[in-house]
């Protein structure tokens, strides 16, 4: 799971209060980095579709100090070494094996072998 | 309070119906999928290839991934409620996750476009199909389109008497003998292979997929192929013509229908009717139940509509064939209760036959009124439309029956005890549209059309 799909995810077990699901909680147990091709327009087009906030706990969360600023910065467009950070946190950093915690709820859902199962149970539902 | 419970009913049994006949189904033959590919079709990767850079885009269902990596410009995210299907996409490089049409773990309003693609006609009720769209809006931006496709009533000169229906699918027939022997594509020793195994040509598989890839050339064959969710997998390859020939005559020879009932039906009958075993109601005097097989039509008619007066096919072109002149089959009824429903070759029940006329109609579909008895969907319904069970093969593959069950009363015979039932709820035209239109306000259609069998919308969420 990288983080760029993870700042997508929020819990939907129900009754939570509006936006009590998002962001959720990364607990890693397993993280690794690989390279992906940069591409700057695409990252700098990503940017509007982003919570910025969550963005930089995930990464704190997996012991990455954020290189990011608290927000980003205007002219981030042109800034490649801006875009390159967020790049990097984005796409090249995956968490493998966790789980995934509802900020609200406390329901933890897992991840394994990258891939998070977010299916609530039949009662849940 | 009746109805309350009724609908609460109705939603548990629509969960076990998915379970049973959609989610068992494609965990459990999942591990077919890794070495066969299905190609993607071209209508999708058009959609898929004119979403700007740095789109974030979602696949809901994705199966294997065959989408996922259409286009490299934009952030391609898969999601599938099997767990099987997401570990192959996910072999392959995907970013996916496993999570449910109905309940999507997505923030509002994030995705730049969604594709769903033979997926909600895996929903058992109407407000089910409704809920899996409002889902998918949810998530698109404003501006952001969905393209979804579903499986058709209408096939080329034929319809389904039925909206909702069985397909099975044999795990016999998938073997790894057929794709292993065809690795290269090699479509001689793949005819070879079959001939010169001992195959009882029911055990052969007709697929669509094949099929498919015969009449429509591959537009890109420098796409990656992946994986559909259509099975068995030993289809998906390249076959000539001949060796499609060949098949459907061995096909034609052993085709079968099974129809689910509608549980949107149900819900307008008195729960006590629902547990009524059937074998005392007589509801299947009615209905006819010739065994056919048929082949996906994969033709692409281009636009709308445009399922008349297809006579450039030739008859092996045609999904539907009459039945053969066949014994009447001791049927015994179906049961009301969904878990009767799983297939176990033993006991697996028909309808009784009523006689050996096809019901399928022959000729043009022009004509449409419901000869055939059709439901519509939501409307309480003449009793033999409840439980009858035919096979129909829509998409993809179909199982190839045993021929010697298609006559005489080897009912149990009838099937692989190894054959799982999909259950799928065919769309007529303009049913998609109507639903959206109706039940889903926040997306306004852009166009729609008939592709490879299917119906399929664009549409695109409205809003600032």
């Amino acid at each position: 799971m990288k983080l760029l799909t993870h700042n997508l995810l929020s819990s939907h077990v129900p009754g939570l209060r509006p936006g009590g699901g998002f962001p959720l909680r990364i607990e890693a147990a397993e993280v690794r980095e690989r390279p992906v091709p940069f591409n700057a327009a695409f990252v700098s087009r990503l940017v509007p579709r982003l919570r910025w906030d969550a963005l930089r706990e995930a990464a704190e969360s997996l012991g990455r100090p954020s290189e990011l600023p608290p927000e980003p910065t205007p002219g981030y467009e042109a800034d490649e070494e801006f875009l390159r950070r967020l790049h990097h946190v984005l796409l090249e950093v995956e968490v493998l094996e966790g789980s995934l915690q509802c900020p609200d709820s406390g329901r933890r859902f897992p991840i394994s072998r990258g891939v998070p199962n977010l299916l609530l149970t039949e009662d849940e539902a | 309070m009746f109805l309350e419970s009724n609908l609460y009913g109705m939603e548990h049994e629509a969960t076990q119906l998915e379970k049973q006949h959609v989610h068992s189904v494609y965990e459990n033959t999942a591990a077919y999928f890794s070495d066969l590919q299905t190609k993607a079709w071209p209508r999708v990767r058009n959609f898929l290839l004119e979403q700007k850079p740095g789109s974030l885009v979602v696949d809901i269902g994705c199966g294997t991934g065959k989408y996922l990596s259409v286009n490299s410009q934009v952030y391609n995210l898969g999601c599938d409620y099997c767990e099987g299907l997401v570990e192959i996409a996910r072999k392959k490089g995907d970013e996916v996750l496993v999570c449910d049409n109905l309940n999507l773990p997505f923030r509002d309003q994030c995705f730049n476009a969604v594709i769903s693609i033979g997926v909600i006609h895996h929903f058992s009720t109407k407000q089910r199909r409704i809920k899996a769209i409002k889902e998918m809006a949810r998530i698109l931006i404003p501006g952001g389109q969905i393209m979804i496709y579903v499986w058709a009533m209408e096939q080329k000169n034929r319809r389904f008497e039925k909206q909702d229906v069985f397909v099975p699918w044999n795990k016999a027939l998938c073997s790894r003998h057929f794709s292993e022997s065809n690795q290269s594509g090699d479509k001689a020793g793949f005819v070879h292979t079959a001939k010169g195994q001992d195959i009882h040509p029911a055990k052969l598989v007709i697929s669509e997929c094949s099929y498919q890839n015969n009449l429509q050339p591959e537009t890109d064959s420098k796409h990656p192929r992946s994986m559909d969710h259509c099975l068995p997998r030993a289809c998906c390859m390249k076959i000539s013509e001949e060796e499609n020939r060949f098949y459907s005559a061995l096909g034609r020879s052993f085709r079968s229908w099974f129809f689910s009932r509608s549980l949107d039906e149900s819900a307008l009958r008195k729960q006590s009717d629902k547990m009524k075993h059937l074998k005392h109601e007589g509801v299947w005097a009615n209905s006819a139940v010739p065994i056919q097989h048929s082949r996906h039509c994969s033709l692409d008619l281009g636009h709308h509509g445009a399922l008349l007066n297809e006579q450039s096919l030739d008859d092996d072109d045609d999904v539907f064939v009459e039945s053969l002149s066949l014994k009447k089959p001791q049927w015994s009824p179906a049961t009301d209760a969904p878990k009767d429903l799983s297939l176990n070759g033993g006991h697996q029940n028909v309808a009784q036959s009523k006689g050996d006329k096809s019901s399928f109609i022959n000729g043009p579909v022009e004509d449409r009124d419901c000869i055939c008895g059709c439901n519509k969907d939501g409307a309480g319904k003449s009793d033999a439309s409840k439980f009858f069970k035919r096979t129909s093969t829509t998409d993809s593959t179909d199982s190839a029956l045993d021929s010697a069950v298609s006559v005489g009363d080897q009912t149990d015979a009838m099937l692989d005890p190894k054959a799982f039932m999909r259950y799928y709820h065919v769309f007529r035209e303009g049913e998609l549209s109507s639903l959206v239109e109706e039940n889903v306000p926040e997306l306004q259609i852009l166009s729609s059309c008939y592709d490879h069998g299917n119906w399929c919308i664009i549409a695109e969420r409205r809003g600032t």
